[in-house]
């Protein structure tokens, strides 16, 4: 290697991060755009996978942006999105540096709030039903009976429904948000927290000056794959209402599902994916303009 | 828009399977071919292997050999796929509501019953499920259930109450299985019904239709293509009315409104709500959680106005397109639905049964099964029952009337009027998308 | 200096308050984060599973949900599942620290471009892409290869990972040029200096993508789906949704089976935190 590398400097240095990414793009290619492309190809026809597609134009389109619950969708995707991100990057924050260290006991519990992560979504949606049931006899509201509140209907009223879902992202966003914020604290530079011991700086302003900073990258992580997942939104909402009730929770995955999927038109399906693929790459490049101000 | 599309084909054409079938054609035949066999089934569920002992059956009596594959969730999806890979199964074992859906895809091949060996042996009521739109057959019947009302007879007698005979009756009980502490256990904790209230493939209007039915009321009124929407009718309002007051008088189980099939069984497994109007194919589990004899199965009572008319399914063999073995196809639908193969698939009173009701009528059900509560499901199929209306494709005025039921059960302060006339206009819209409006 | 092991600590304060009041908190997150957890498993060895209320002491204790998830064939999707978690999280690890090495370390034209086109790889819900994908599947492009019926087909699509990637190559940015530059001088070429350099300074970020990846694989559904031709190359994933909505068994034997399938995630979770633990002390040694 050494050898070639004198031979053709300039030919290695070209080739080298190919070289690098070849096998990513690889499957990429070929798993992903081939079927993206294709994806792209069927939102403008009426897809018959066997008799053969229908050039429609953008009449798939048109089928998803003209339904009647097109702009509310738009509305409670943002509302969970921004709800679900923000929460979870906080309290996810919160526990990892309530749970930071090497002490034994830490080991067991941050396993116990790392489960909502590894448990399959339909028996966390299992679960969540079960919390919330809406009688007075259900576990929450027994909870909230202990203060004085409630009985809620959570799930099943259109005042609470949305909050409720945003309540189960949260629990489950959280501890995915812990690990690798631990994993940002784990490579803060130790010196640095002495150096401003020994500059007199109490606890707080530690945390504002050193850590904080030192978790830029966390940062970026965790607020680009948010631009990149908030839109879509689907598997908590499809699992414990599927937009109900009375279409207070619906948002654009679960339209499109029933637009397109529940209907076997994938042509539809598709057409509103591509709307959702537009509005991600729009954020998600938002996100990281932002961040290029940022870091100069 | 789409759908317009589609449907000037099939329509206008007809044609979009004609051509199908004749391009199905160009496939060269082989009369001993392997008959691949695809079921909507959980695999592992002893169901799986009755439909194989079923495929042996075929095998040993005819030599086609054959294979079966049980797919439960997702079937549609594996269908696609098969679809794109021009890659289909000979056979598929399936619901009946899923026949607009295969014709309009192209992916059945017509059936012409007269060439069905011993037609007149299947019920003329389990044919007219294998019709679509165009007035064509597109399957041979398979299986057929229908809807009945389960209480929990322990609860009745411990309330002191008769069979309901009446919708107040059904009020009355429900009233006291919520209030009257039914189990005994000295907590408020029980309830009325169970009820599938989500818009989750359309649960909240599937679920309503017997009832919608029962009072009178009907989706649409007129015939073939000529169809006006008939949900905004006094009589249909009046049993939104009668849901919504259920759900508002809490003698519904509290979360139905967001409770699909697979989360309302469980309430009725734990003894949370006394009433359920669900399928044959819940006794087995039902039975086992409450325990035997505390489930009693009985008619949904006529409405005010209405008489008595539940919900009716089944499931159809389809013969699917670009077959090398179409004689050997046209075999298995005839054998499963021969009494011989109707008996394999009834299972007698074991778990599993593929064949909820025979739809063969020269097969004496109580011969097979002892319990007797098949017998009531059989009686209301047969006297009682209607599937769900026949237009291009069923599943946007499904989607869209569950909405409509959902809403107003979870809001008591909606207006049934107001909504079902929005609902009627919603209707008018998608019958003319159709081309199924007069 | 145990004081600076974390961010906030705490662990050299002595107020006599403090003991107490962490251990309060720390019930608390266990109860809200792991209770209804716990006590929804405890269901699965109880008879009846009730779908309003949780108990943490069963009644009964039954194995019969186990026994019944047994019959209905779920040890060898277990089996199934562990053979696709196994070479697939190997590959991913590979493939992503090498394209992460990539993105992070070179500046070449075309760079911003290939970010975004990784990162777009995760924007189309799987839905959406499954009946295209199962056409690549059956035949693979230029190569010509039909995965569908194999475990193959279930591992080599999730050998790369936008999410893996992306965690790998913010965390590679971080370390600082100048380590790398010396052992350039010293003659190390590009793989040496990405394994012998580099990756140990991202051990937490190596747990990290270790857990999530291992998480994403053991949770896949539509790809396993379109590419198993018949139950026998199932995994756990689309046996627990069967068992969802299977009407004929309660929510007991799904409980059991999930059961089963948390197991293995917690083990893999408990595997990788060593990673982090590695970390923290490399961390707070390099200073």
């Amino acid at each position: 290697m050494t050898v070639r590398a004198v031979r053709f400097p300039r030919l290695r240095g070209g080739l080298t991060p190919w070289l690098f990414l070849l096998p990513a793009l690889l499957i990429f290619a070929a798993f992903k755009f081939v079927p993206a492309v294709r994806a792209i190809e069927m939102s403008f026809h009426e897809v018959r996978p066997y008799l053969g597609d229908r050039w429609v134009g953008t009449d798939n389109y048109g089928t998803v942006l003209s339904d009647a619950d097109f702009g509310a969708a738009v509305w409670h995707t943002v509302v969970l999105a921004v709800g679900q991100t923000a929460g979870s990057i906080l309290l996810g924050l919160v526990l990892a540096l309530l749970l930071e260290g090497t002490a034994r006991h830490l080991w067991f519990i941050r396993t116990a709030v790392f489960l909502p992560t590894v448990v399959a979504v339909a028996v966390v949606a299992e679960v969540w039903r079960i919390l919330y049931f809406p009688g007075a006899e259900g576990i929450l509201n027994s909870v909230f009976g202990w203060f004085g509140l409630g009985p809620s209907d959570f799930l099943n009223s259109r005042d609470s429904s949305l909050s409720s879902i945003m309540a189960v992202g949260i629990w489950r966003g959280a501890p995915y948000d812990m690990m690798i914020i631990l994993a940002g604290l784990a490579g803060v530079d130790r010196s640095l927290y002495e150096a401003s011991a020994i500059d007199g700086a109490g606890r707080w302003r530690r945390l504002w000056h050193v850590t904080f900073p030192g978790l830029r990258p966390v940062f970026v992580i965790l607020l680009t794959l948010a631009a990149i997942r908030g839109l879509r939104v689907f598997t908590e909402v499809f699992l414990l209402t599927n937009g109900d009730p009375q279409g207070s929770t619906e948002v654009l995955m679960t339209l499109i599902y029933k637009l397109g999927l529940e209907r076997h038109d994938l042509g539809t399906a598709a057409a509103g994916s591509i709307v959702l693929l537009l509005a991600t790459v729009t954020l998600t490049l938002a996100v990281r303009a932002r961040r290029k101000v940022g870091t100069t | 828009m789409t759908r317009t599309t589609a449907l000037v084909v099939t329509a206008v054409l007809a044609g979009g399977l004609v051509a199908c079938s004749g391009s199905a054609a160009e496939v060269p035949q082989d009369e001993n071919a392997r008959l691949d066999i695809w079921t909507r089934r959980p695999p592992g569920d002893p169901s799986e292997q009755v439909s194989k002992d079923l495929a042996k059956a075929f095998t040993k009596k005819t030599g086609i050999p054959t294979k079966v594959t049980a797919i439960f969730d997702d079937f549609e999806t594996k269908l696609q796929q098969a679809a794109s890979q021009k890659d289909l199964p000979d056979i598929v074992i399936n619901d009946t509501a899923q026949l607009g859906t295969l014709v309009d895809q192209g992916i059945v091949r017509e059936v012409d019953p007269g060439e069905v060996s011993r037609t007149k042996d299947i019920s003329d009521k389990a044919w007219d499920a294998t019709k679509a739109f165009d007035g064509k057959h597109y399957a041979v019947p398979f299986s057929a259930q229908a809807f009945a009302l389960f209480i929990r007879s322990d609860w009745r007698k411990a309330v002191g109450a008769e069979v309901p005979k009446t919708w107040d009756d059904l009020d009355a009980l429900a009233k006291k299985f919520t209030k009257d502490d039914p189990d005994g256990n000295g907590e408020d904790d029980t309830y009325g019904w169970v009820v599938p209230g989500s818009t989750k493939r359309g649960y909240a209007s599937w679920y309503l239709s017997s009832f919608l039915w029962s009072s009178g009321a009907d989706y649409f009124s007129g015939s073939g293509t000529k169809l006006a929407p008939a949900i905004d009718s006094p009589e249909a309002a009046a049993t939104l009315s009668w849901f919504q007051k259920s759900f508002c008088d809490k003698t519904v189980v509290p979360g139905s409104e967001t409770a699909e099939t697979a989360a309302a069984h469980p309430y009725f497994d734990s003894g949370t709500g006394g009433m359920y109007l669900t399928g044959p194919y819940n006794m087995a589990r039902f039975d086992e959680a409450v325990g035997e004899g505390k489930v009693e199965v009985v008619p949904l009572p006529a409405g005010p106005g209405g008489e008595a008319t539940a919900l009716a399914e089944g499931e159809n063999t389809y013969l699917m397109a670009g077959s090398a073995n179409e004689a050997g196809q046209l075999k298995f639908a005839e054998f499963a639905a021969s009494p011989a193969g109707q008996k394999i698939g009834m299972n007698g009173d074991e778990n599993g049964s593929i064949v909820r009701l025979p739809i063969n009528t020269t097969v004496d059900m109580a011969a097979e099964r002892k319990d007797e509560r098949w017998q009531t499901f059989n009686d209301i199929y047969t006297d009682a029952s209607r599937y769900v209306p026949t237009v291009p494709d069923w599943t946007p005025f499904l989607q869209s009337s569950a909405k409509t039921f959902n809403a107003v059960a979870s809001d008591c302060e909606a207006d049934p009027e107001s909504e079902l006339e929005a609902l009627a206009k919603d209707f008018a819209t998608e019958l003319e998308s159709q081309r199924a409006g007069g | 200096m145990r004081q600076f092991d974390t961010a906030l600590g705490f662990a050299g304060s002595r107020h006599p308050l403090l003991r107490p009041l962490r251990w309060l908190v720390y019930l608390l997150l266990v109860a809200v984060f792991g209770g209804p957890l716990l006590a929804l498993m405890v269901s699965a060895f109880s008879p009846v599973a009730s779908p309003t209320s949780l108990t943490l002491w069963p009644e009964h204790v039954t194995m019969d949900n186990f026994a019944r998830a047994v019959d209905r064939g779920v040890l060898g999707y277990l089996l199934n599942s562990f053979i696709v978690v196994g070479f697939g999280l190997l590959l991913q690890i590979a493939v992503s620290v090498s394209a992460a090495y990539a993105l992070s370390r070179k500046k070449f034209p075309g760079l911003r471009l290939v970010y975004l086109l990784i990162l777009s790889t995760m924007m189309l819900p799987e839905e959406i892409l499954a009946i295209p994908l199962s056409v690549v599947l059956a035949d693979v492009p230029v190569v010509h290869v039909n995965l569908v019926g194999t475990l193959a087909g279930m591992i080599i699509p999730v050998a790369a990972w936008g999410f893996s990637i992306l965690v790998m190559a913010e965390f590679m940015r971080e370390i600082p040029i100048e380590l790398e530059e010396a052992a350039r001088i010293d003659g190390a070429g590009e793989f040496r200096i990405l394994t012998t350099i580099v990756l140990p300074l991202c051990r937490p970020a190596l747990g990290v993508i270790g857990i999530f990846g291992f998480v994403m694989i053991w949770d896949q559904y539509m790809l396993p789906l379109l590419v198993a031709q018949d139950s026998a190359q199932f995994t756990l994933p689309l046996a627990l949704r069967t068992l969802r909505s299977d009407p004929e068994v309660g929510l007991g034997v799904l409980l059991a089976a999930s059961l089963l399938a948390l197991l293995p995630s917690v083990l893999a979770f408990l595997a990788m935190q060593r990673q982090f633990m590695k970390g923290l002390t490399s961390g707070a040694v390099k200073g």
